[in-house]
């Protein structure tokens, strides 16, 4: 039996460690096309060796060192207030859907699912925000268009909670004199840990990697969150390419950054996510925990 | 009290997106800026014309579904595949260092997953012409204009970027599975393939039904990253690249028609609902508990 | 029980602000028009703030700048300005969103590229004639009449050009060095058929260095650069040689095309272009920069030389291998219009104005201020303050063809001080297509224009790069071409083209 557990440890963990290297790999190519030589790029193209190193592409962007550390600041709030609320509004979403006392339950289930089919497009949105919430240039409108709460993750949380919070210990709360709102609170919320860490993680990656809601509703510069400056100068290259400018007179902007720079503008994109992961994997494992002694 | 809970939530479905819904008339009308959305002629369909009067309509439909289909499928056997492994792992350090490294795909923007498979299949300076090819003795493949890889390359690519993610979802589910069932499996002397078996892929399935209902909904959307900045918007490897979503794009790039943009949202929508519904009846039928309404 | 009644009165409430806020929309897309032209002059007006909505990425000093503006805009016409620079990438989706919200712009850049026919059709922009004639002296006096009409549509102006390079010739840009070290004379070179041997020798020498790169990343070489008909608002069907009679052809059938292709095949297989040309992502300019390229095609204007020597840092000899000729396109390239949800387009205009006509204004919009910006080295000519230089200025557009009248800038001290008035030679000596001033009004066939649209980027990069053998796809793009309704396009062109040619009579 020992034997077997641990040489079934190795297989798993050589699996994976294969599986970590197919996923790590291009990253590393990322980074380092990000400090090869301009030249040397152009030359010998992309490798994971390169022979020249330089930072020249960080230097550059970070003339900007203000622009971007306000970018990024914003982007912080966003994220932060963004997924806090969005989850809480997600799980008090979800709760209810989950339990079978619901009146109407399908109905609601079916309300929550439809917008995730149809929507009424960008243009109905835009005047719904700008005109009745008049959200234009606000920070709102980083928050709150389309990334504040999804029907995909309330489906997904109603899921999880009807399937791995027994209604026995639900009862038993409610026996006990707790209400509804403070079952879900003491009992359900706890028990609940690694979908909410799950659908927490999530959320931030959402607003972090979010441009659309700054490009649609913010022309206004202390606005711009990080990912809206970086992907602007992608999104300026590939709009020269393929739309009818190309054809006439051409020198709208200044002329495309190096590659290595916007291999550069990824890397920054990427890594402050990679410093918050750890922070939810904690509940994952103290989800792993509770969920021993709960029932 | 329940309702009351949702109120919040739902206040907020109807601001984001059940009142724009209004909007959809807009496919319906001849757009004007002075008349408004309102007061804007009546045409009919005809906004939704050019999705069908192409001699590639049935191309795009075809290559969306099919890719949709494989993308369903795989993703949910490599991810839950990959949710099990992780949730055998003992070491927690191991544990958390594959969990963070399999999620860094989806960090990054699909623009630069382009550049990095470029890097890759380059003609001129990718990784398997210059180096992986000369070594196995054959000779250079223009890769961006042999449309036949096409499929191979965009499905591996959607799995290694999505995988990650769906696998994050799994394991929360297989978390949350009570360990007594396990405990109690172990001393009736169950191996462990059995209580994969019989405890976890049980136990998954309502998660698993419901991420994939929700992906059916999504069938005749595609991720227009994948299909149009990987392969770098190349023209001739469009019989197997070009989809819905990316045919919209180039139709109107150039002509910025609301009314027409508005039309093709529709009938994805549109396509998606049906096969919901259908398949949410079947569901139904099989098992009550895991239909999602 | 007690749950129910209290969730009915939760959903009573959602229903009654769902209606609430239907109303208000309703509202908002129907309340409309203002009070235009107040017919006033000088000193009496009340103070207005004119929105300007332009390309461009935000500029760090862009306020300070905009101040400095209003200093002068406030004692001619009591207007500020509020300068709103947009991602060009974004441009048209923000502005058209913003004009169906009713939001403010005062005065926006429009351009052929952006469908200025179609925001026409669609009633985006206000008619610009009477305002022209009242407050548009100085816009008048920058352009000439023939230019001012080639933004008409059925006599109306909506939107009038930028004062830049208003016609265009077409060429080929190589590194100076190149030519001189191996002794070639770039006198020989006349057609394009010409720099077969000049590309050989460059390959046959330069290990490191591809021939020929495209200008703009994920196009072909000739686009933008080797141009020889009017594109008649681009798509399908174009006027060859800027004449044939005002006859509409599709320009994917000619011999001519298929010339150019056959040519760009041998190219590509002799290895003068980059393997990757069709996916290639790089800015050929860059490359060039980097020692990588050696020529690229571009359009070209008076001190083409001088501009692409300063962004490549090499030094570039530019053949010419076109006349210059103005079409309906090189003047909607860069237009300004008063969008509809302007309040007071009469300001709109008086600010336009004064953009072509003020010295001052203009430049300040442009280059900045004075000193901190940019410093006079002698009264009309301009270099960077000691310690700046492009990478770290606070300041700088980089389209000084925008801003209105391009003829008022001082000039750098790298440039020929006696630009403008060759530019405006050149503007002025340019052959005139024999359709300048037809706009083509793409709404009527937008359903055949989408399915076009697909089948260009199908086929035209792959062909133009000479990725693709054209003796076995041409064939194939044109087909497809017609099964998605080319010839529609063409005869409605021909149609509208026709009608344009009977009201100028």
């Amino acid at each position: 039996m020992k034997t077997k557990n641990l040489i079934w440890q190795w297989v798993v963990n050589i699996i994976l460690t294969l599986i970590a290297c197919c996923c790590i790999l291009p990253f590393v190519l990322l980074f380092t096309s990000s400090i090869t030589d301009e030249q040397e790029m152009y030359r010998h193209g992309y490798s994971l060796f390169p022979e020249k190193i330089s930072f020249d592409a960080y230097t550059y962007l970070l003339q900007d060192a203000g622009k971007i550390t306000h970018a990024l600041s914003i982007t912080i709030i966003v994220t932060v207030v963004g997924t806090v609320t969005g989850l809480i509004l997600t799980a008090l979403l979800a709760y209810p859907l989950s339990r079978s006392q619901l009146p109407w339950r399908n109905f609601w289930s079916f309300f929550v699912f439809f917008t995730m089919l149809f929507h009424g497009g960008l243009v109905p949105t835009y005047l719904v925000y700008t005109q009745v919430f008049d959200m234009k240039n606000t920070i709102w409108a980083l928050i709150v268009p389309g990334l504040l709460m999804n029907a995909f993750y309330v489906m997904l949380m109603r899921t999880f909670f009807a399937t791995s919070i027994p209604e026995p210990v639900i009862e038993s709360a409610k026996i006990d004199g707790a209400g509804e709102f403070g079952t879900f609170i003491k009992i359900v919320l706890p028990l609940s840990l690694p979908i909410l860490a799950t659908v927490g993680l999530f959320q931030t990656i959402n607003y972090w990697n979010d441009w659309f809601n700054g490009m649609i509703y913010i022309t206004d510069s202390k606005l711009f969150s990080l990912q809206n400056l970086l992907n602007r100068i992608l999104l300026d290259i590939q709009y020269l390419a393929s739309s009818n400018f190309g054809n006439s007179q051409a020198d709208l902007a200044a002329s495309a950054p190096m590659e290595t720079v916007r291999m550069a503008m990824a890397v920054i994109g990427v890594v402050p996510i990679l410093v918050a992961y750890p922070f939810f994997q904690k509940y994952f494992v103290k989800g792993l925990t509770v969920g021993a002694v709960k029932g | 009290m329940l309702l009351l809970m949702m109120l919040p939530g739902i206040i907020y479905l109807v601001i984001n997106n059940y009142l724009p819904m209004f909007g959809v008339v807009i496919a319906f009308k001849d757009f004007n800026y002075t008349k408004g959305i309102f007061g804007s002629d009546w045409i009919g369909f005809k906004n939704f014309e050019y999705l069908f009067k192409t001699s590639d309509a049935f191309v795009i439909t075809r290559n969306t579904i099919l890719y949709n289909c494989v993308f369903i499928i795989l993703n949910l056997i490599i991810a839950v595949g990959l949710a099990i492994l992780l949730n055998e792992v003992k070491k927690r350090f191991l544990s958390r260092f594959y969990q963070s490294v399999i999620l860094l795909p989806y960090l990054i923007s699909m623009v630069i997953v382009g550049y990095l498979v470029f890097a890759v299949f380059s003609m001129d300076n990718g990784l398997l012409n210059k180096t992986i090819l000369p070594m196995l003795g054959i000779s250079e493949i223009p890769w961006y204009s042999e449309a036949k890889y096409w499929p191979y390359i965009l499905t591996i690519v959607h799995i290694w970027k999505s995988a990650g993610y769906l696998c994050v979802i799994y394991l929360a589910a297989i978390i949350g599975i009570d360990k007594e069932y396990y405990e109690a499996a172990t001393i009736d002397g169950a191996g462990k393939w059995m209580q994969i078996k019989r405890i976890t892929l049980p136990l998954l399935m309502p998660v698993v039904t419901v991420m994939t209902l929700m992906q059916i909904g999504r069938i005749f959307y595609s991720d227009f990253g994948l299909f149009y900045q990987v392969p770098l918007n190349s023209g001739a490897l469009q019989s197997t690249t070009n989809v819905i979503d990316t045919y919209v794009y180039r139709a109107l790039m150039n002509l910025g028609d609301i009314g027409m943009s508005s039309a093709a949202g529709l009938y994805q929508s549109f396509v998606g609902f049906l096969l919901v519904f259908i398949s949410n009846y079947v569901v139904k039928k099989i098992n009550r508990d895991n239909a999602l309404f | 029980m007690r749950r129910n009644k209290q969730g009915r009165k939760a959903g009573l409430a959602v229903l009654s602000t769902v209606i609430a806020l239907s109303m208000v929309l309703a509202g908002c897309s129907s309340k409309k028009e203002s009070e235009a032209d107040k017919p006033s002059s000088g000193n009496g007006l009340a103070p207005y703030e004119v929105t300007v909505a332009f390309f461009g990425n935000e500029q760090k000093d862009m306020l300070e700048v905009q101040d400095a503006m209003n200093k002068i805009t406030k004692e001619k016409i009591n207007a500020t300005v509020k300068l709103m620079p947009i991602a060009m990438s974004a441009y048209q989706q923000q502005t058209n969103l913003m004009l169906t919200g009713n939001e403010k712009i005062d005065l926006m850049i429009t351009s052929s590229g952006l469908n200025y026919s179609t925001q026409v059709a669609k009633g985006q922009l206000n008619p610009m004639n009477d305002l022209l004639d009242k407050y548009g002296e100085g816009i008048k006096n920058a352009l000439d009449p023939d230019q001012i009409a080639a933004s008409q549509i059925n006599g109306e102006n909506y939107a009038v050009t930028a004062v830049r390079d208003l016609a265009s010739d077409y060429g080929i840009l190589m590194r100076k060095d190149l030519l001189d070290k191996y002794h070639i004379d770039p006198g020989k070179i006349k057609t394009i058929d010409d720099l077969d041997a000049v590309f050989q020798v460059i390959k046959d020498n330069e290990a490191d260095m591809v021939p020929l790169v495209a200008k703009n990343p994920g196009t072909a070489p000739f686009n933008a650069g080797y141009i020889t008909y009017d594109p008649l608002g681009g798509g399908v069907g174009v006027l060859p040689n800027y004449d044939n009679n005002l006859k509409v052809v599709d320009f994917y059938e000619t011999k001519e095309y298929a010339d150019q292709l056959n040519t760009m095949h041998r190219w590509y297989q002799k290895g003068f272009m980059l393997k990757d040309a069709a996916t290639s992502k790089q800015d050929g300019r860059e490359m060039v920069k980097a020692g990588k390229a050696f020529a690229y095609f571009s359009n070209l204007k008076p001190g083409t030389e001088i501009e692409a020597s300063r962004k490549s840092g090499k030094e570039m000899t530019v053949v010419r291998l076109t006349d210059a000729y103005t079409t309906t396109d090189s003047i909607q390239g860069i237009m300004w219009a008063i969008p509809k949800n302007s309040q007071d387009p009469a300001r709109a205009m008086m600010l336009l104005n004064l953009l072509y006509s003020d010295k001052e204004l203009y430049n300040l919009f442009t280059w900045g201020i004075e000193g901190k910006h940019y410093v006079k080295k002698s009264d009309n000519v301009i270099d960077y303050p000691p310690g700046v230089d492009i990478q770290n200025l606070g300041y700088n557009f980089g389209t000084p063809y925008m801003f209105g009248n391009q003829f008022l800038s001082y000039t750098w001290t790298t440039e020929d001080p006696d630009i403008w008035k060759k530019m405006d030679e050149f503007n002025k000596s340019a052959k005139k297509s024999k359709a300048l001033g037809f706009s083509f009004d793409v709404d009527k066939v937008k359903t055949e224009m989408a399915a076009v649209n697909n089948v260009l980027t199908e086929y035209r990069v792959g062909l133009e790069t000479g990725t693709l053998d054209p003796a076995e796809n041409l064939p194939k793009f044109i087909d497809k071409l017609k099964a998605a309704g080319s010839d529609v396009i063409i005869s409605e062109k021909q149609k509208q083209l026709d009608e344009w040619a009977k009201s100028r009579k």
